[in-house]
């Protein structure tokens, strides 16, 4: 049988504790720690307790692709927070790239 | 069910080594895994490596998929009758079942007897797709339709693959490279455990007329000459419908004139800017007419638009 449901969809807008970020990610808290002390992964502000952390969709991406990194690619702590950092640099390079692309006039033909 | 050849997928004959599989899985893996290639189609190459690398590179699982025979990718099949005592825990339904299932399923008979027969909960698996919609359809929000072909545990536990069709909404807001999730509607849980999330990649299509940075919008805006210098209000397509825009005199190619609040909107609140970028066009054909005003402006006026040569040669020596 065919079930057809209209969802409205949840932007990736609301805040995340630790203990939702690991079950959403499928990270053991203990990695997400380590991934959190080494800088790899940041919470939306600095300075609370660790039981306080907040954490927003960027976490959320950056936890997720750590956890197919790790499995997919045997990682080890260090090859992943090397990993992660890179990628984050391209995807940062890619939206400047992007940005610079949509300010770039189109040659008139 | 359809056989799928996983040796063939690696890249590797029957009779492969542990060691070969491994070195074959990690070469394709880093050429096609999502997270680091750009290669078109790298993820569905993916998952075929990875699931194929799944079963081959466990002994147990080695073994069971071996038993099953050599037959032709793609070519329909069924289990040898003995298979599935030997191999299989609990009772599946073979037709409607894909290959990766029936080792799926084998792992979790194997971690179910682990546990002395309390049934582990396991969370269901998590789904991200690609989603690429239009400017427009970002603008207003849109509707998409998803048909997934998702593993399932019916009420006696037996494995089935059960169609998905439903409907999601993308509120307005959305745009490239924006994740949304929809949670609970990824892969069911087994035994208790969550089901798993559903996440869908925004990517917006190319636009004949406007380009996207984030919720921004960039328009080429071609001027005459003449209404480059002497000024002009001209009437300029936005996704929210045609608005005036006056082009101050003296405006010159490249210049980005702003305006506000016509872009995409935000998620939340607030709507980004549309600009429209300056481009001086001539014409590629001059009639009479044209050519003579030209020439009259050519011989009378006096704008050098390369005076500053001469000053900054002058620098140079």
């Amino acid at each position: 049988m065919q079930l057809e449901v209209t969802e409205v969809l949840w932007f990736e807008q609301h805040e995340l504790s630790l203990p939702e970020l690991a079950e959403l990610s499928g990270l053991s808290p203990a990695l997400l720690e380590e991934l959190l002390d080494c800088g790899a992964i940041a919470p939306l502000k600095l300075q609370r307790a660790r039981t306080e952390l907040r954490f927003g969709s960027a976490a959320l991406r950056t936890a997720r692709a750590a956890g197919r990194l790790r499995s997919d690619f045997e990682l080890d702590l260090q090859g992943l927070v090397l990993a992660l950092g890179l990628l984050e640099r391209v995807a940062d390079l890619e939206a400047q790239l992007r940005e610079l692309r949509a300010r770039q006039p189109q040659p008139i033909l | 069910m359809k056989y799928k050849d996983y040796y063939a997928s690696l890249g590797l004959e029957r009779g492969a080594s542990e060691e070969d599989i491994k070195k074959a899985y990690r070469r394709f893996a880093r050429k096609y895994h999502p997270d680091v290639s750009k290669e078109a189609g790298a993820e569905e190459k993916f998952k075929e490596i990875a699931e194929a690398y799944q079963t081959l590179k466990d002994p147990q699982k080695r073994a069971a998929y071996d038993q099953l025979g050599a037959h032709a990718p793609g070519q329909e099949f069924q289990p040898p009758p003995d298979w599935r005592q030997q191999y299989s825990e609990s009772p599946f339904a073979a037709e409607d079942l894909d290959l990766s299932d029936l080792f799926a399923h084998l792992h979790a008979g194997a971690s179910a007897r682990g546990a002395r027969g309390a049934r582990r909960s396991m969370p269901g698996q998590d789904y991200e797709i690609a989603v690429a919609i239009t400017i427009e359809q970002a603008f207003q929000g849109t509707q998409i339709d998803l048909d997934l072909n998702m593993p399932e545990y019916d009420a006696e536990g037996r494995l089935h693959r059960t169609p998905q069709v439903f409907k999601a909404r993308i509120p307005k807001g959305a745009t490239d490279g924006q994740r949304l999730r929809l949670p609970g509607k990824g892969g069911k849980g087994l035994n208790g455990g969550r089901n798993g999330d559903l996440y869908l990649n925004i990517s917006l299509r190319p636009h004949p007329l406007y380009r996207a940075s984030g919720h921004d919008l960039y328009l080429d805006l071609p001027l005459a000459p003449w209404e480059a210098v002497l000024g002009t209000a001209v009437e300029v397509p936005t996704p929210g419908g045609v608005v005036r825009l006056k082009v101050p005199p003296g405006t010159q190619a490249g210049r980005h004139l702003r305006l506000p609040n016509r872009g995409l909107p935000k998620p939340k609140e607030g709507q980004g800017d549309l600009y429209a970028i300056v481009q001086i066009v001539v014409p590629s054909v001059v009639g009479e007419t044209d050519r003579a005003l030209y020439q009259k402006l050519s011989n009378d006026s006096a704008f050098d638009p390369r005076a500053h040569f001469a000053t900054e040669a002058g620098h140079a020596t």
